[in-house]
């Protein structure tokens, strides 16, 4: 049975908690944190040796839309009635719009150490204890908009240049690809400064505290934001129909690459499944 | 690879550190500090080493700061890059990087670039920029280390056991 995905804008109370409460008891089984675990061990960097899967790489989609889906259904063995809401940052741009509300994921953190105070992931309800971390802070940390410095979400705007790129990914395949949907979508631009903090990049960055780190995972915005970028895809796919993922078959012995994306047929670890397989979601689930 | 070996030769020199790319509010240097002391801080007891490694003040042409030691938004951020220039082949495992003596682990980039576990979405051109970042990001409070590990100072540069398991989990991320 085909599913959808909402905008979160458009939940009900009633869909707003069962999200909630399902997430909360994912994290009470200790399941969440398996995921803030996978995340961290699989996020290497172009500069580093061996296969990267996660980032900088052309299966930086297929492999989110993989997580996504194992989180998901482990959601919906909690409540079969939840499914993963996205959050369209183009739209809800604003430190109080959704869904940093108290019904949803609560709000910035507090300007002494950016310890999340509202809502149901705030550490003072003992429900959302970071176990997986790369700082010692046990509670979840934001900061909304980089308060010292403010920076703001990217816009459709900012969207467009990637989507009308009609070619899914180009050499060399990482975070230095200038051309391509994928790394306009992830975001790793030239130079440095805040104009080279783009799209999927600039959202993680926006958001601050937990969301800018390795263990991004920790905050559940790391799940409606990658279901924003998730439906990117299949936005792009259907404006350029005949496009595939790229690059179709394994880069050949000499390739600086060889050895370290994933081609359209190869598997994709820790899963057994390959980016081509993972293209089509539309048996599974429709974005709303 | 971030490597547990000691060093056998560590370049080092006391000139000033070159202008960053990131703001130098804040900073406060600690030039005057005995490097000897500095590099046992950080090595001698990771290593339950008795006598301190050998030093060569050296500098090749172009090359990064081999080491820097200073005091950011009242963090203290050291630095030490371990002989050999490792970029391309696991770089990061060239540079070992403390902030309160609690180790900073970073990642490279292909076009060289630096970035942290505590900012994870950017990079830095020097891993002092990226290290100042990582400070940012910190703000008042945290630390690096792993969740609720709220011990104190490492002066041994090692990671709380439940971060050095994140750590040996990042580093082994990559399955045949």
């Amino acid at each position: 049975m085909v599913y959808i995905r909402k905008d979160v804008s458009t939940l009900t109370t009633s869909e707003r908690r069962r999200f909630v409460n399902a997430l909360l008891e994912v994290k009470r089984r200790g399941e969440y944190d398996e995921f803030v675990r996978t995340h961290i061990e699989y996020y290497t960097a172009d500069g580093e040796r061996g296969l990267r899967v996660a980032h900088m790489a052309p299966s930086f989609l297929p492999w989110h839309r993989r997580f996504l889906l194992d989180l998901e259904n482990t959601l919906r063995r909690v409540d079969e009635s939840v499914t993963l809401p996205y959050w369209d940052w183009t739209r809800n741009r604003t430190l109080t719009a959704v869904p940093w509300t108290v019904d949803l994921l609560g709000g910035t953190g507090r300007r002494s150490d950016r310890q999340v105070m509202s809502g149901p992931f705030a550490y003072r309800h003992g429900r959302w204890t970071i176990k997986v971390g790369v700082t010692d802070t046990e509670y979840l940390m934001r900061d909304l908009g980089r308060s010292r410095d403010p920076l703001a979400l990217p816009t459709a705007r900012d969207l467009e240049k990637a989507l009308k790129d009609p070619v899914y990914d180009t050499a060399p395949w990482g975070s230095t690809s200038a051309k391509g949907f994928r790394n306009k979508l992830e975001g790793w631009g030239r130079g440095s400064g805040p104009a080279s903090w783009l799209t999927h990049n600039r959202v993680h960055r926006w958001v601050g505290g937990h969301m800018v780190s390795g263990a991004s995972v920790n905050d559940p915005a790391f799940w409606m934001h990658h279901a924003f970028v998730d439906l990117l895809w299949s936005r792009w796919q259907r404006r350029h129909p005949n496009a595939r993922y790229l690059p179709a078959r394994p880069l050949p012995a000499g390739d600086a690459q060889h050895g370290r994306v994933v081609a359209r047929r190869q598997k994709m670890p820790p899963w057994d499944v390959t980016p081509e397989e993972l293209q089509d979601h539309s048996r599974i689930y429709r974005y709303a | 690879m971030l490597s547990n070996r000691p060093p056998r030769c560590l370049p080092v020199h006391s000139e000033p550190v070159p202008a960053d790319d990131r703001s130098s509010a804040g900073v406060h240097r600690r030039r005057t500090t005995d490097r000897r002391r500095v590099l046992r801080g950080v090595f001698a007891a990771a290593l339950g080493l008795v006598s301190a490694p050998i030093l060569v003040a050296s500098r090749s042409a172009g090359a990064e700061e081999a080491r820097f030691d200073e005091t950011y938004r009242g963090r203290s951020i050291v630095g030490v890059r371990s002989g050999g220039r490792r970029f391309g082949n696991g770089g990061s495992g060239a540079w070992h990087v403390t902030v309160d003596g609690r180790q900073l682990h970073l990642m490279r980039r292909v076009d060289g670039g630096w970035m942290s576990m505590v900012d994870h979405y950017q990079s830095y051109a020097t891993p002092l920029a990226a290290a100042r970042a990582a400070v940012d990001e910190l703000g008042l409070v945290a630390r690096p280390g792993a969740p609720g590990d709220r011990s104190g100072r490492r002066e041994d540069g090692r990671m709380p056991s439940g971060a050095r398991e994140a750590e040996r989990e990042h580093r082994h991320g990559v399955h045949p």
